[in-house]
């Protein structure tokens, strides 16, 4: 708990961390605008099989494949601003156990990812549905099981992300590497459209993000457990490879 | 107190720490003594678990460091390498390690007081100066208020002010029955405040003992004279060996200076000068140390 407490303290007193979780909720939010207004404007002048496939929640979210970058940002300066800085070992002497260190960024990292994704993720249907409202589109009402699902698990999937953010920054130790190596990997799935469709179609299917994304929004052909748990596994794994790098090289 | 028992670090082909034993003792500054690149700071960051030994294992009050429930509270240290966040103030890196180890954080106001740093406790650290980032270095070891402290080059750097400083600091801690173990490179530095010497080159122990005992009479003696050949020939006929000293003097081993004073009497011979040699701590370390520097001279 203790050890806790001492994250927050280095956490809050750094402004690149504080910034990065605003700027991530504000970005939800406008992006939700943003995307939702350009399609109130396609769906004013769509023809009516156009009408038809018009999806206001997958198009209203399109924004979360950005926020994702951010909040798995924000993971990696939990441990990369220590490494950027010099202050690990520091912190490593402080805290002796290494488990316990890594355990408290983890922890850390929940607390504050959790509560912007949940930010994000509401804002971002807010201001989504409400501007498809508002441009005489058709819109989702939170009541809905898919809007709901979305709601209250994407904000879980989020956090994950960070927690994948985490791991990386633990084991390229820098913050430039880990967000370039958790954009590409994130973002591959959007890059491979141009891939032959087995792979596509198998990339878009299962990689982690990806899998948990279609999952909880309802556009993926596997149960939601199953597309939460690919991700949630990926995740795991890579917090223990983090960990034993973390526990077997000097510091 | 502090036990390395065959500590050992290579870094692939580099073997950085080979082999040492040594034990640190509480009421005294041991110093770390050896040229750049003997090996002072690598040991140094494994007693602190930071980096982790090939072999070999180093204990802190008997307990490995990662084993410290609070290891602020047993063992301070100010490595070489300055690790303060630059965007951090100086009081919140204190207040987090001081949380690390469930410390009040009105302990973070005394060791702020204790090195004066109070003034500038709300500054970020990056805008320090060497000798301030150097102040919160100790403060931040000094939290814990811990019996053995680790300090590796502290003066490294300081104006001569800051090296008074922490000269003082260092042997009132002593004082006060802590164990401090001090790296060096300087052996001029370590004359002025260590009373043990630990000595490295090339990661390997060289010597150890009190410090008294690195400057005493080496059983050479200075014998100056105007008749320095016959004295010579004279003295090595007694069975004493000679050598020509750097300005002309006699280096004269294997006899005391009263026979010799007696045999130069006896022959009539005037003698100038003769003086039990005493080494000086300096020339006692190049002696050490001349076949373990790693980058030609030490520094
Ligand atoms: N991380 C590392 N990788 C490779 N070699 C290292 C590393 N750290 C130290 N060394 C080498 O180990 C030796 C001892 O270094 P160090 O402990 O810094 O010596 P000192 O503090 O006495 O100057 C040096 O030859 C140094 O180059
Ligand atoms: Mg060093």
């Amino acid at each position: 708990m203790t050890v806790l407490g001492a994250e927050w303290t280095k956490f809050s007193s750094i402004r690149a961390t504080m910034t990065l979780s605003l700027a991530t909720v504000a970005a939800s939010a406008a992006l939700g605008f943003l995307f939702s207004n350009a399609s109130a404007r396609q769906y004013a002048t769509a023809t009516p099989q156009e009408r038809l496939d018009f999806a206001p929640l997958d198009l209203g979210m399109r924004g979360l494949f950005v926020v994702q970058l951010l909040v798995a940002a924000l993971g990696v300066l939990v441990a990369s601003s220590e490494y950027g800085s010099g202050t690990m070992r520091a912190s490593v002497a402080a805290v002796g156990g290494r488990g316990r260190l890594l355990a408290a960024k983890a922890g850390m990292t929940v607390l504050t990812a959790l509560p912007v994704s949940v930010a994000g993720v509401w804002l971002m249907y807010v201001a989504g549905q409400t501007t498809l409202a508002a441009g005489g589109a058709p819109y989702v009402m939170p009541g809905d099981p898919a809007a709901l699902r979305l709601l209250l698990l994407g904000p879980l999937v989020f956090t994950s992300l960070a927690l994948f953010g985490l791991a990386l920054g633990f084991l390229l130790r820098g913050t430039a590497p880990a967000v370039n190596v958790s954009t590409a990997f994130l973002l591959l799935p959007i890059l491979s459209t141009a891939s032959p469709a087995p792979v596509r179609d198998f990339i878009s299917a299962y990689w982690p993000n990806m899998a948990a994304f279609q999952t909880v929004s309802g556009t993926s052909e596997l149960p939601v457990w199953v597309g939460s748990g690919i991700l949630v596994g990926f995740v795991a794994v890579m917090l223990i490879v983090a960990y034993v790098q973390f526990k077997n090289r000097d510091a | 107190m502090i036990q390395l028992n065959g500590m050992t670090k290579r870094h692939g082909e580099v073997l950085a720490v080979d082999d040492l034993t040594f034990t640190v003792r509480p009421g005294l500054v041991t110093g770390f003594l050896g040229p750049n690149g003997a090996g002072k700071s690598t040991t140094m960051r494994m007693i602190l678990g930071l980096d982790l030994p090939t072999s070999g294992t180093a204990t802190v009050n008997g307990r490995l460091h990662q084993d410290l429930p609070h290891p602020l509270r047993e063992v301070g240290s100010l490595l070489e390498a300055q690790a303060v966040h630059p965007r951090r103030t100086a009081r919140k890196h204190l207040l987090y390690l001081a949380q690390t180890n469930d410390l009040p954080p009105a302990r973070v106001d005394e060791v702020l007081d204790l090195v004066g740093l109070t003034d500038a406790a709300d500054r970020p650290a990056g805008v320090f100066s060497l000798g301030m980032s150097q102040r919160l270095g100790i403060a931040a070891a000094l939290l814990g208020d811990p019996p053995v402290l680790l300090l590796d080059e502290p003066v490294n750097g300081l104006d001569p002010e800051g090296v008074l400083w922490i000269r003082t600091l260092i042997r009132g801690l002593a004082a006060e029955g802590r164990t401090v173990l001090v790296s060096s490179h300087l052996m001029s530095e370590m004359a002025l405040t260590a009373d043990r010497l630990v000595v490295i080159g090339k990661g390997r122990l060289i010597a150890e003992a009190a410090i008294g005992e690195f400057t005493g009479n080496d059983g050479a003696v200075l014998v100056r004279t105007p008749e320095s050949a016959s004295f010579a020939r004279r003295l090595e006929l007694s069975g004493a060996h000679v050598r020509a000293g750097r300005d002309g003097e006699l280096v004269v081993t294997g006899m005391t200076a009263p026979d010799m004073g007696r045999l130069a009497a006896a022959e009539g011979v005037p003698l100038f000068e003769l003086t039990p040699r005493r080494t000086s701590l300096e020339e006692a370390f190049m002696e050490l140390t001349r076949d373990s520097v790693e980058y030609g001279a030490a520094r």
